[in-house]
């Protein structure tokens, strides 16, 4: 059997934008790959899924899973076929992403500042108060170069005209980026010349981006200051990324006792001695940093973090106290923030959102949960939602009075029904439900956002939930250059 | 470097020596059980790389497959080569910074191999020398690897620093066990016995081009012991401790560097400066405990001076 057969049993969605056919027809952007596709045979496409399991598994790009004491290792599953974004939805995205991060940027100096858009009522004061992760730990000191968002991982979704959406802003401390670069090179690997004939932009820049932007935080001035990336050790699941960052930026990988503070200085243990700290990109939540400040049993933060942190002896990335400007409730006024900030219409539109907390709109959404999502605000990674069009009417009415308990910890939006791309499912094609996550770096000079990021699938047949902890997997994702 | 960092490279390589003297303890006894000796026994073996009592030992002792069984892929011995890889692992795993990506990604494939159970089935139903092989040569890449990719750096100190610890401790246990299997009479003359004992530690070539008078306990003990240029001897790996101890002395930590300098020179003059009549003399069970205890507290002294990070 022949491949251009596969793909004639392809069926998309007629309500579904698909990223490769257009009414039948093959996008520009995909012809490349699937003619590359139709010169292969079945088996040939199964060796090289077969050839990139085991290359994940030999490098040990795993998460172990523990179960009755043994850990078992898992690979993230990885779809073979490339996502393919054209130059020009490249630009737009671009463009999007580094509007919303500057007013984003701009928001969180002003809420632990000034909070001139709390006083112009802009935002509500209760709804940045009310946010667990607004902390008054950071009220009043200046961070170094004003940024607090480093590293930003920003999701998008097309609807079925193929809009872009933004599904939700990560500026804490968002994973995946290794898989941006693994995935890359396992397609070196099972692809080869695919893809200097596609006309493909490089990722590799990002960790020589990252490692410039945070040479240039040192409170120190010395011409080689000691960078560390603070990992919560091996029993992570994103573990493999932390050491993936630090090799290629050639930092050291930290665990939280391997530091300590000594006169609101922080210092790594090591066999010569204590040695200055003066730059920490954390992979560690906020709450778990400094058991001094915050919760006081982490054993994965440092001690007396935090004062050094405010004494100006140490840069953190990124900045504590994110949380509150990705916070899925105060997303709602991100477009105001563009607006408010930057005297700009937003580039990439907010999925239309509502927040439970005001009666008028939880009423509204109480009436259609059947084509609403609902999210907690503070969760992450497809924890604690509820899709209303697959959920029982039970599992409805146990949500609603969840709900009725803290309206301020629930929104809702209506579903979106995100792009598919075709994957390569047991022998054939089969489109699947997609979204986007590139990686925004902040420096000092500026944005640069890597052309390239993450693409998440949602594997099961249907599903609109792409989070890896959800069962879904990942792509290679390609950008084209003009 | 990290004393978190120093400390995972000085076991994870302290356990990658341990499995290849396993390893080849087990393929060269496996031949051993299968020739013509009366009474084989695996008690030695088991006595020198597991923690079992004798009673249980006595009990598995000589059914092949069952100490193939518990030293290799038992789960429950926490000296089992799959225990003691698995940790090797999980040790390169928290340190992969700073090793290179190749001896990593050969780790995780040793890894996967103990792992595979279609694998090591092999050593319950089918020629375990072949599947013992297939983890030696896992083994030997560890090495090549380490030798080949890896930076000269403090790093690399204190890998060899684990390497040589562990070997020195090895051929003093195996020669203790094996001789005190005897009761340290050193009239019997066995062929086969010393064969097999050399062979273990891969000494039998060099045996008979050093002695061309054929098996002598005292020449065994010599070599074992005192050749500078057998890499399993207790001397060759006591000087290669000291050398690659050496290089830590551009380090800032001035006050460990000259307390160890100090004992491992001390074990080098003890070992380097004495002949088998003098061991002999005081002893051999008493010099080979005394070299392994000095041995342990060498390694004690770096946890205390290298390591200490909690």
């Amino acid at each position: 059997m022949q491949t251009s057969e596969l793909l004639n049993n392809y069926n998309v969605d007629p309500r579904t934008w698909d990223e490769m056919y257009s009414s039948s027809t093959v996008r520009e952007q995909y012809k490349g790959v699937v003619d590359f596709l139709r010169q292969m045979s079945i088996e040939e496409l199964s060796k090289k899924e077969e050839l990139a399991k085991r290359l994940f598994m030999s490098q040990g790009i795993t998460f172990t899973v523990y179960s009755s004491g043994e850990g078992i290792e898992k690979i993230f599953p990885f779809d073979i076929i490339p996502r393919i974004i054209t130059a020009a939805e490249w630009t737009y995205i671009e463009e999007g992403i580094r509007q919303r991060l500057k007013a984003l940027n701009l928001f969180l100096k002003d809420v632990y500042n000034n909070q001139f858009i709390l006083k112009d009522g802009v935002v509500p004061f209760e709804m940045v108060y009310s946010c667990p992760h607004f902390l008054r730990e950071m009220h009043g000191f200046p961070v170094p170069h004003d940024i607090y968002v480093h590293i930003a991982g920003i999701d998008l979704i097309r609807d079925h005209d193929g809009t872009f959406y933004i599904l939700e802003d990560n500026l804490r401390t968002p994973s995946g980026v290794s898989y941006m670069l693994e995935n890359r090179e396992i397609t070196k690997r099972i692809f080869p010349d695919l893809i200097p004939k596609n006309n493909v932009r490089t990722v590799t820049e990002y960790p020589n981006i990252l490692h410039r932007n945070l040479v240039s935080l040192s409170p120190r001035q010395t011409a080689h200051p000691n960078i560390v990336l603070l990992t919560p050790g091996i029993y992570n699941s994103a573990y493999f990324e932390h050491t993936t960052l630090a090799r290629l930026m050639g930092v050291e990988l930290v665990e939280g006792r391997d530091l300590v503070i000594d006169n609101h200085r922080v210092y790594m243990k090591t066999t010569g001695g204590l040695q200055p700290v003066d730059v920490i990109y954390r992979r560690v939540d906020d709450h778990f940093l400094d058991p001094l400040v915050f919760q006081p049993d982490s054993m994965l933060g440092v001690a007396g973090l935090m004062s050094a942190y405010r004494k100006g002896n140490v840069a953190i990335v990124n900045a504590v106290g994110n949380g509150v400007a990705d916070d899925k409730a105060i997303y709602t006024y991100v477009p105001a923030m563009i607006r408010y900030y930057l005297n700009e219409e937003p580039i990439l539109k907010n999925v239309p959102t509502y927040q439970l907390g005001n009666p008028d709109e939880r009423e509204h959404v109480f009436g259609h949960m059947n084509e609403m999502v609902i999210k907690k605000t503070n969760e992450s990674g497809g924890y604690g939602m509820l899709m209303g069009h697959t959920a029982t009417e039970e599992e409805i009415d146990r949500y609603k009075a969840e709900i009725l308990k803290d309206p301020r910890q629930y929104i809702a939006q209506p579903i979106i029904s995100l792009s598919s791309a075709p994957c390569y499912m047991n022998g054939r094609m089969a489109p699947r439900r997609v979204d986007l996550r590139p990686y925004a770096l902040c420096g000092p000079e500026g944005i640069q956002i890597v052309p390239g990021g993450l693409t998440r699938v949602a594997l099961r047949e249907g599903s609109l939930v792409v989070n890896s902890s959800q069962g879904g997997g990942s792509k290679d994702t390609w950008v084209l250059a003009g | 470097m990290l004393s978190r960092v120093a400390d995972s490279l000085y076991w994870m390589s302290r356990y990658m020596e341990r499995t290849d003297g396993i390893l080849r303890m087990l393929r060269i006894n496996y031949a051993s059980s299968q020739d013509d000796i009366h009474e084989f026994s695996w008690k030695p073996v088991l006595q020198i790389f597991t923690y079992l009592d004798e009673e249980r030992a006595a009990t598995i002792s000589r059914d092949t497959r069952a100490v193939l069984q518990y030293m290799v892929t038992d789960k429950e011995n926490s000296n089992s080569v799959l225990n003691i890889v698995t940790r090797a692992r999980e040790n390169a795993r928290g340190v992969q910074d700073h090793i290179t990506k190749e001896l990593w990604q050969c780790l995780n494939d040793f890894y996967h191999t103990i792992r595979d159970e279609q694998l090591v089935r092999g050593l319950q139903t089918d020629d375990p020398v072949s599947i013992l092989d297939v983890l030696i040569r896992q083994g030997l890449l560890y090495y090549g690897i380490t030798d080949v990719t890896m930076a000269r750096g403090e790093g690399y100190a204190f890998l060899n620093i684990g390497k040589f610890i562990e070997r020195g401790v090895q051929a003093a246990d195996i020669l203790d066990i094996k001789f005190s299997d005897l009761e340290y009479d050193f009239t019997r003359m066995d062929t086969t016995w010393w064969k097999y004992l050399l062979l273990s530690i891969s000494g039998f070539e060099l045996y008979l081009k050093t002695y061309r008078s054929g098996f002598d306990a005292r020449n065994v003990v010599e070599q074992i012991v005192l050749n500078p240029n057998f890499p399993r001897s207790i001397l060759y790996s006591v000087n290669r401790l000291q050398l690659h101890f050496q290089r830590l002395k551009d380090d800032l930590n001035k006050e460990g560097y000259e307390k160890l300098d100090f004992m491992i020179g001390k074990i080098q003059s003890r070992v380097r400066y004495t002949t088998v009549d003098s061991i002999l003399q005081q002893g051999l069970h008493s010099f080979l405990k005394s070299v392994k205890d000095d041995l342990y507290e060498v390694g004690t002294a770096f946890n205390h001076h290298y390591f200490a990070y909690l």
